[in-house]
């Protein structure tokens, strides 16, 4: 595998504001990369400076074997779906395809088949030929998809693409995403939809302005195991047994909720347990879901941030 | 950077299909011509059906002091408001580009269209060029045909007067084939320029359009006596604009820097 993009402490300021802070990581040929984090998290700002439509004011990179700089070479390497499609009303679908056509001067006899196929895999076959402004969200979506692939690019850059579309507009576009990621294409998917980013993505990076974490989801989502304790009597009672471990613990009824720095640590808080005298009658482990381990480190990122 | 002329050929290619399926648009580009042709066309149909020598005399003399006794004062007018209107027909190609290209540049803000745009390999150059293209052909084209629709209506309306065409005269032909083409590089420029920096496409035609004052008042010092137009008059205004020209496709595309307009407006 090698790395299709590469960056290093990458950073943009706006007016002395650092939108963007010393973003590092890399992403492998083929691989469908999540950028998560909230709104005003840099992540737009990122696939700019990769995209070539901004200038980082500090750091590297090299995207495709580009170097930011290489505008005209990076630009055509790469495709980009803005948040917003972007589409020419007036002009039909096949309008607005062949004028990214021409922009990249291709030879349209080869192009337009490769759109062609596009539009059939993405439902649009048929429709080619009405004003863009007369498409309905989910299809105005699907097709700037079209137009970024139009060029055949080595990787493609997605930003916020179901970001206000209906749930059914969503899957489909969904679904095209899924499509391009079994061909193999190299995607880097920025969203804060968090069940879209795990159903897409095999690794993440989680962005506030800086770097907060980056790794393959499963990995990420071992990080901090809840343990799920049933015992005798109130849970809240059984949970002081476990200052002396560090661990962080709700309690609701009989139920102890208990996060877990490491998956290792799960026997030494059994073991705490029982030596305190308190009945276990079930533990399982269940590992956490991409939501709760975001939302953690945001919550980590504000306390960070207000210390 | 390798300046790509199909690149430039693209842009200008959707630009004016859009115009061409913008039927406000296209409409609101003949009104200015309509009446730049019709309104001396009309005063000079006046004029050669109730000529009042008398009156017309006493306005040659004001314009020309020495103005000849026994001469047509009726034909001195025709000769002079054609020659002056061509001030004010300069309005056209100045105008349709700011309408124009004020659509096309801040129109792409407005519409979000700007950052897929700009995401491609198109260069500034090539995107100025194109989107140039797009709005001062069609402006130079109607000025062009406007021009040969008022010389056939000023002629039958003269010819019972003059006996003969007026118009195309060396000065029109002048005027119309190389100062006319000039200002719809003005007006271009300026729109362009000015769309680059405002987000709306209303906001960056009204500000354009300021642009037609000097002009108006150059014409009004022709209409009070100071200014006296002529080929030479309007050769030097020609002089002048292609400075201001060259002066504005630089800055244009300086001000389409990709980092500039995706930082201010995306």
């Amino acid at each position: 595998m090698t790395a299709r993009i590469e960056v290093h402490g990458l950073g943009r300021q706006f007016g002395g504001r650092a939108a963007v802070e010393g973003l590092s990581f890399a992403v492998e040929s083929g691989e469908v990369f999540g950028l998560l984090g909230p709104n005003g998290a840099g992540k737009t700002t990122t696939v700019r400076m990769l995209t070539g439509l901004l200038r980082p004011t500090s750091g590297t990179a090299r995207v495709c074997d580009h170097g930011l700089g290489d505008g005209e070479a990076l630009r055509r390497s790469v495709g980009l779906l803005t948040e917003q499609p972007g589409l020419y009303d007036r002009l039909t679908g096949r309008e607005n395809l062949r004028f990214f056509i021409r922009l990249n001067e291709l030879d349209e006899r080869e192009a337009w088949p490769r759109a062609e196929s596009y539009l059939r895999r993405f439902g649009l076959a048929g429709r080619e030929d009405e004003p863009a402004g007369s498409y309905s969200k989910g299809m105005r979506q699907k097709l700037a998809i079209v137009r970024a692939l139009v060029h055949d690019p080595e990787v493609l850059f997605l930003d916020e693409p179901t970001s206000g579309l209906d749930p059914e507009a969503a899957r489909t576009v969904r679904d095209a995403v899924a499509e391009l990621a079994a061909d193999g294409r190299t995607i880097i998917l920025c969203s804060h939809n968090l069940a879209e980013v795990e159903r897409l993505c095999g690794r993440v990076a989680v962005v506030r302005t800086r770097l907060l974490a980056e790794g393959p989801i499963s990995v990420l989502r071992r990080r901090g195991t809840v343990l799920e304790v049933r015992v005798e009597g109130e849970g809240t009672l059984a949970g002081a047994a476990l200052a002396p471990l560090g661990v962080a613990w709700t309690a609701h009824g009989p139920l102890l909720r208990i996060t877990l720095q490491e998956e290792h640590q799960g026997p030494d808080v059994v073991a705490a347990l029982v030596r305190s005298g308190v009945r276990v009658r079930s533990v399982t482990p269940s590992a956490r879901s991409l939501e709760d381990f975001y939302l953690e480190l945001m919550r980590d990122a504000d306390a960070e941030e207000a210390a | 950077m390798r300046f790509h002329w199909r690149r430039a050929r693209a842009v200008a290619w959707k630009d004016g299909l859009d115009l061409r399926k913008n039927p406000g648009l296209v409409w609101s580009m003949f009104a200015l011509p309509g009446v730049l042709v019709l309104v001396p066309t009309l005063m000079v149909w006046a004029w050669v059906r109730a000529p009042d020598e008398a009156t017309f005399r006493a306005m040659a003399l004001y314009y020309d002091p020495n103005f000849p006794r026994g001469a047509s004062a009726t034909r001195f007018l025709v000769d002079k408001v054609l020659t002056d209107w061509f001030g004010l027909f300069l309005l056209m190609p100045l105008f349709t580009p700011i309408l124009i290209a004020s659509q096309s540049v801040a129109g792409e803000k407005e519409r979000r269209t700007l950052e897929p745009l700009l995401a491609s390999p198109v260069t500034s150059a090539e995107l100025v060029t194109g989107k140039s293209l797009a709005a001062v052909l069609p402006a130079v084209a109607i000025s062009w045909v406007a021009f040969v629709a008022f010389c056939i209506a000023v002629d039958a309306v003269a010819w019972p007067l003059v006996h003969g065409p007026v118009l195309p005269n060396g000065l029109w032909l002048f005027g119309v084939g190389v100062v006319a083409p000039l200002y719809a590089f003005l007006g271009n420029g300026i729109a362009v320029l000015v769309s680059a920096r405002v987000g709306e496409a209303r906001l960056a035609q009204q500000l354009s359009a300021l642009v037609i004052l000097p002009l108006m008042g150059l014409v009004a010092g022709q209409l009070a006596g100071w200014l006296r137009a002529g080929t030479s008059y309007y050769a030097l205004q020609g002089a002048v604009v292609l400075l201001l020209d060259v002066g504005l496709v630089v800055a244009s595309i300086r001000f389409f820097d990709r980092d500039r307009l995706v930082s201010r407006w995306s």
